[in-house]
C-alpha cells in the first residue's frame, strides 16, 4: 500500500493504492467516481477514457501509481453544478445518447479532440472517437453532436448564453 | 483495384412473441399528490428510448407535457409486469397499455370534476393543461392538483393490452402469428478493394416504416444503430468457434464497427399509421436491422461480381471468392 | 391534433447519462459487501466431479456455491434446461459450475483456480446438421432436434415446373454476440424479509420469477431492481448472474456483488443463432415470384433459450416481404455443444434476409430485370397475404419505402458495378 496525491477535476485528492491498482480502480473504487466505465479491460473499447495531462488515456491501461501528481479530468468534472458542458448539451440535443455506457468516454474524447482541433471535419471527428466503441448509436449522431459542440465552443462556449 | 457497387435490401418484421403466446403489457396511471401523473410500468429502458417514448404517449393521452409525468419502471416492487423489452414490442404493446390506463384515469378525473364543479354531464368537458374544465364555460375548471388534494383515496387505474396473435396450424404453418408487421428498405454504395478484399460502405439510405413517429430523433438513432450492427454482421463479426470454444472473446479480436467504419446514413421515416398502435405507432428496434446486411451483400456483387453466400464477408473470404471467379 | 407525439423530445434519461450520474449495476457499492466470481466449464461436453475443499480453506473465502446449494437447480425461458450450477455434466464451454464468494475480487479469483474439476470428456457435436443425425452425441436426455416448423402454401413442385427462372443456393450466417458495452454486473442484498437483486435486465419481472422458482422462494420475497442498462439487444433476456447473487445474499446475509469481465460476458450470455439456409426460388416470365422452397437449420448450442420462437420467426419471414403463392418452408433448430443461442435483434428475421434478398437479385439478373423493378412487382401491398395466409389489410407502406430509397440512390450514388480507378 502506498498513498499518492493527484488532481482530479481540479481538486487535490489523495488515496491509498496498491501495486496492481489501475487508474480506473482508483477513480471508481477509491474516489467513487463511477462515471468512468469499464467495458473491456484491455484498452480496446474506450469506455474508461479519462483525460490525463490534457490527453485521453484508457484508464484501464494506466496503473494508479502512474497518476501520481497528475491532472486528471473525468466525466464528473465536465459540468458545473447547474450547467452542462457544451459538449454534454450537444450530445443531448442531437440524440447522441442511447444506453449511455460509452458516453462518458465519448464526451472526454470529444473534449480533447476539440481542444486540439476546434473546427474538425466530420472525418476528423470520426478519427478522434475511433478508440471509443458504441454498440447502440451507429456513431452518426455522436458525430453530429461533436460538430454542434464545436460550434458552441467557438461562439464563446454557450450559444444560449 | 477499387470497384464500387450499389445494392438494396428489403425486409419485414412481425412484432411480438407470436404464435398465440399471451403477449401482455400492464401499466398503471395514477394521480400523484402534486397533481402530476404517475406512470408505473415494468418496461425496461435498455437504451432504445422506452422511458422517453412511453412518457410521450402518456403525456399525449393526458393532455400534459412530459415534465408533468412521473415515470416509475425500475423495480418489480411498484410496477406491474409489462413484458420483456424485446420483439420490438414496448412502444406498441406497452404504449397501448399506458394509453389505456391514462384514458381510464382521465375518465376518473372527469367523474370527480363533474361532482366538484356541480355539473350534470360529462358532455363538453375537456381535460388539458393539468385541469378539467367545461369547454363552453372555461371558468368552470378544477386543476389536477386540486383534485389530488381533495382525494380521500388514491386515484389509480391499471390497464392491460394483449397483442393480437393466433397459433399457427401445426402441419401447414397457416395463421396470423404476428401483428403488426413493420417494413424496411436499405440502399448502400460500397467500395471493394480487389487487392486486399476490404469492403468499405460509402453511403447508406434507409426508408423505415414506423406507423407513426412518436419521437423522430430516437427513431433515427435506432436506424443508425441498426445499420451499424448489420454492418458488423455482414462484414466483421466472427466468434471463431472451434470445437465449441469462442476464440474471439475480446474486443481486440471480436471486431465491431468503429466510427470510421460507419457511413453517413440518410434516414427517411415513412408514416402510415397502424390502427391498433398507440397513436398509430409500430416498434422499430429490430426492423431497422433486418434489411441492411443483405443490401451490403448485393452491393458487393454489383461491384465485383461475386456472390457471397456466407457471412461475415471478411477480406480473406472475399479475396478467396475473387480468386475463384478468375 | 397531436401535441406530444411526433416531437423530438430530448431523452429523459439523457442528463444522467452525459454527466456520468447514471448508475449501472457495477456502479453500486455497499458497506461490507462481498465479491462473487463464477467458475465456468472449460470443456464443451463432459461429466464432472467437483472438489472445492482446498479453495474453501483459502483465507477470505466465505462460501462456495455449487448445485448442492440450489433448491431447484434449473432455469430457462422456454424449457428449464439450464442448470443454475452444473451437477453431473457440462454441455458447453462457459457453463457455470460454482460461485465463489470472498472478501475481495482477488481472493475470489484465487479460489476459482483452486477448485478442482475432474472432467471426463464425452464426444461432442459442433455442427447443427451433424447434430440431427441419429447417431450424434445427445446433449440432453431427449434428441437434439428441438423443433421443426412447417410452412405449406400452394404447390411448389408444379410451380417450379413452369418457372422462367430458378435460383438455388445455400447461405450460411455466423454465430455473433450482442457485444453491448456494459458487461453483466449485479449486487444482491437483504432488506427486511426480501432479497433485493440489482441487475441490468430486459425483463425484471421474469428474472424475479426465475429466481423464485430456482430458490423456492415466493415472489413477494424477491425484489428486482433494474437501474441503468448498458445495451441489451436480446442478450439480457436469459438469466446470467441473478440467481447466483440472490442465493449468495440469502445464504450469507451480506451484500454480494459480481462484475463480469468482457471475456466472461462472451461466455455467459446467449448468441445469435447461426443458420444454414437452402433456398430454391422461382419466377415466371413476367417477373412474378411463383414459388419458394427453403430448408433452414439453426444451431441453438447447448440450451434452448428462445430456440423455438426464433426458428419459427425465421420460417414465417423466410419469403421476405413478397407475395409468393407457392411456399414450402421447413425450419429446424437443434442442440449442439456450442455456446447457447437465444434472442438477438431480429430474432430469426435477421438471418433469412441474407438468403431471400440475394435470391431476389439473382433472379432479377436472370430475368434481366432491374432489382428495384423486380421487387416492386412482387412486394407486399395492402390487401396481400403473407405465406402464412395472413391478410395485410393496412399500414403496408413498402412500395413507398422502396421508391424513396430508389430515388435517393439515383440522386446520390454514382457507380453501378464498375471500376473507379
Amino acid at each position: 500500500m502506498k498513498e499518492i496525491s493527484l488532481r482530479v477535476n481540479g481538486e487535490e485528492r489523495s488515496a491509498e493504492i496498491h501495486e496492481e491498482m489501475r487508474l480506473l480502480d482508483l477513480l471508481r473504487d477509491a474516489l467513487h467516481l463511477t462515471g468512468t466505465k469499464e467495458g473491456c479491460g484491455e484498452g480496446e473499447c474506450g469506455a474508461c477514457t479519462v483525460i490525463m495531462e490534457g490527453k485521453t488515456v484508457n484508464s484501464c491501461m494506466v496503473m494508479a501509481f502512474q497518476a501520481e501528481g497528475k491532472e486528471i479530468i473525468t466525466i464528473e468534472g465536465m459540468a458545473t453544478k447547474d450547467k452542462l458542458h457544451p459538449i454534454q448539451r450537444a450530445f443531448l440535443e442531437k440524440g447522441a445518447v442511447q444506453c449511455g455506457f460509452c458516453i462518458p468516454g465519448m464526451v472526454l474524447s470529444a473534449k480533447v479532440l476539440l481542444d486540439e482541433n476546434p473546427i474538425p471535419t466530420r472525418d476528423e471527428i470520426r478519427e478522434g472517437i475511433s478508440g471509443n466503441l458504441c454498440r447502440c448509436t451507429g456513431y452518426n449522431k455522436i458525430v453530429d453532436a461533436i460538430e454542434t459542440a464545436a460550434g458552441y465552443l467557438n461562439t464563446g462556449g454557450d450559444s444560449n448564453a | 483495384m477499387k470497384k464500387r457497387g450499389i445494392g438494396i435490401g428489403c425486409g419485414f418484421y412481425g412484432t411480438g412473441y407470436g404464435n398465440g403466446f399471451p403477449d401482455v403489457s400492464r401499466a398503471r396511471a395514477k394521480l400523484e399528490t402534486d397533481g402530476k401523473i404517475g406512470i408505473y410500468v415494468g418496461a425496461t429502458e435498455v437504451g432504445q428510448g422506452a422511458k422517453t417514448v412511453l412518457q410521450q404517449i402518456a403525456a399525449e393521452a393526458m393532455g400534459v407535457s412530459i415534465e408533468d409525468i412521473k415515470f416509475y419502471c425500475e423495480s418489480t416492487e411498484n410496477t406491474p409486469d409489462a413484458g420483456t423489452a424485446a420483439a420490438s414490442r414496448q412502444t406498441y404493446n406497452t404504449g397501448n397499455a399506458i394509453k389505456k390506463a391514462c384514458e381510464a384515469l382521465k375518465e376518473g378525473l372527469i367523474y370527480i370534476a363533474i361532482d366538484k364543479l356541480l355539473l350534470n354531464s360529462a358532455v363538453g368537458i375537456r381535460v388539458e393543461n393539468k385541469k378539467v374544465y367545461l369547454e363552453s364555460y372555461p371558468q368552470s375548471a378544477i386543476s389536477f392538483e386540486d383534485i389530488a388534494k381533495a382525494l380521500t383515496e388514491p386515484l389509480c387505474f391499471e390497464e392491460s393490452f394483449t397483442a393480437g396473435t393466433t397459433k399457427m396450424e401445426e402441419e401447414s404453418g397457416q395463421g396470423a402469428p404476428y401483428w403488426p408487421y413493420t417494413f424496411s428498405v436499405y440502399g448502400v454504395e460500397v467500395e471493394v478493394d480487389t487487392q486486399t478484399g476490404f469492403v468499405e460502405v460509402l453511403k447508406a439510405v434507409c426508408a423505415q416504416d414506423v406507423g407513426r413517429a412518436i419521437n423522430p430523433q430516437l427513431l433515427e438513432g435506432q436506424i443508425d444503430g441498426g445499420f451499424s450492427m448489420a454492418l458488423g454482421y455482414a462484414l466483421m463479426e466472427d466468434l471463431r468457434l472451434t470445437n465449441g470454444e469462442i476464440r474471439n472473446n475480446r474486443f481486440s479480436s471480436y471486431i465491431i464497427p468503429t466510427a470510421l467504419d460507419m457511413p453517413e446514413v440518410k434516414k427517411i421515416i415513412v408514416e402510415d399509421p397502424e390502427v391498433t398502435g398507440p397513436y398509430g405507432a409500430k416498434g422499430v428496434g429490430e426492423p431497422v436491422m433486418v434489411a441492411a446486411a443483405p443490401a451490403i451483400l448485393n452491393a458487393i456483387y454489383n461491384a465485383v461480381g461475386v456472390r457471397m453466400r456466407e457471412i461475415p464477408v471478411t477480406p480473406d473470404r472475399l479475396l478467396e471468392a475473387l480468386m475463384e471467379k478468375e | 391534433m397531436l401535441k406530444q407525439v411526433g416531437k423530438a423530445e430530448i431523452r429523459v434519461d439523457g442528463p444522467a447519462k452525459v454527466t456520468g450520474r447514471a448508475s449501472y449495476p457495477q456502479d453500486l457499492y455497499m458497506a461490507g459487501m462481498l465479491y462473487g466470481k463464477t467458475l465456468r466449464s472449460s470443456k464443451p461436453h463432459a461429466e464432472i466431479t467437483i472438489d472445492t475443499t482446498e479453495a474453501e480453506g483459502l483465507k477470505g473465502v466465505i462460501k462456495i456455491l455449487t448445485f448442492k446449494d440450489v433448491p431447484h437447480n434449473h432455469y430457462g425461458v422456454l424449457f428449464k434446461d439450464h442448470e443454475v450450477f452444473c451437477s453431473k455434466k457440462v454441455r458447453s464451454i462457459g457453463d457455470p459450475i460454482a460461485f465463489v464468494i470472498a472478501t475481495s475480487e482477488k481472493i475470489a479469483h484465487m479460489a476459482i483456480e483452486k477448485i478442482k474439476i475432474d472432467y471426463r470428456e464425452l464426444p461432442g457435436v459442433f455442427d447443427a446438421i451433424e447434430a440431427m443425425q441419429s447417431d450424434a452425441p445427445k446433449i440432453h436426455d431427449k434428441g437434439n432436434l428441438i423443433y421443426h416448423y412447417k410452412l405449406r402454401r400452394g404447390n411448389v413442385e408444379s410451380a417450379f415446373d413452369r418457372a422462367a427462372a430458378v435460383a438455388e443456393n445455400t447461405y450460411r450466417t455466423s454465430m455473433v454476440d450482442h457485444a453491448f458495452l456494459q458487461p453483466e454486473a449485479g449486487l444482491a442484498y437483504l432488506e427486511g424479509s426480501q432479497v433485493v437483486v440489482c441487475v441490468a435486465t430486459q425483463y425484471p419481472h421474469f428474472d424475479r420469477q426465475e429466481i423464485s422458482e430456482a430458490l423456492a422462494l415466493p415472489l413477494d420475497r424477491i425484489k428486482v431492481i433494474n437501474p441503468a442498462v448498458g445495451g441489451a439487444f436480446g442478450g439480457r433476456e436469459d438469466i446470467t448472474l441473478q440467481i447466483h447473487l440472490a442465493l449468495a445474499a440469502i445464504l450469507i446475509g451480506r451484500p454480494v456483488k459480481a462484475v463480469y469481465s468482457r471475456e466472461e460476458s462472451f461466455a455467459a450470455h446467449s448468441k445469435r443463432h447461426p443458420m444454414v439456409m437452402t433456398y430454391k426460388t422461382a419466377a415466371d416470365a413476367e417477373g412474378k415470384l411463383i414459388a419458394m422452397e427453403a430448408s433452414i437449420v439453426g444451431d441453438t448450442g447447448a440450451y434452448a433459450s428462445w430456440a423455438i420462437n426464433v426458428i419459427r420467426k425465421a420460417g414465417v419471414h423466410a419469403t421476405g416481404p413478397y407475395v409468393i403463392p407457392n411456399v414450402k418452408v421447413d425450419s429446424y433448430v437443434v442442440y449442439t455443444n456450442n455456446p447457447f443461442a437465444g434472442a438477438m435483434r431480429g430474432f430469426g428475421a435477421t438471418q433469412v434476409p441474407i438468403a431471400h434478398e440475394q435470391q431476389m437479385d439473382i433472379l432479377a439478373e436472370k430475368l434481366r430485370l432491374d432489382p428495384i423493378e423486380f421487387r416492386l412487382k412482387n412486394c407486399f401491398k395492402p390487401g396481400d397475404r403473407t405465406a402464412t395466409g395472413q391478410l395485410l389489410h393496412h399500414s403496408v407502406p413498402l412500395v413507398e419505402c422502396i421508391d424513396k430509397v430508389s430515388e435517393w440512390m439515383n440522386q446520390n450514388t454514382g457507380a453501378d458495378g464498375g471500376a473507379i480507378e
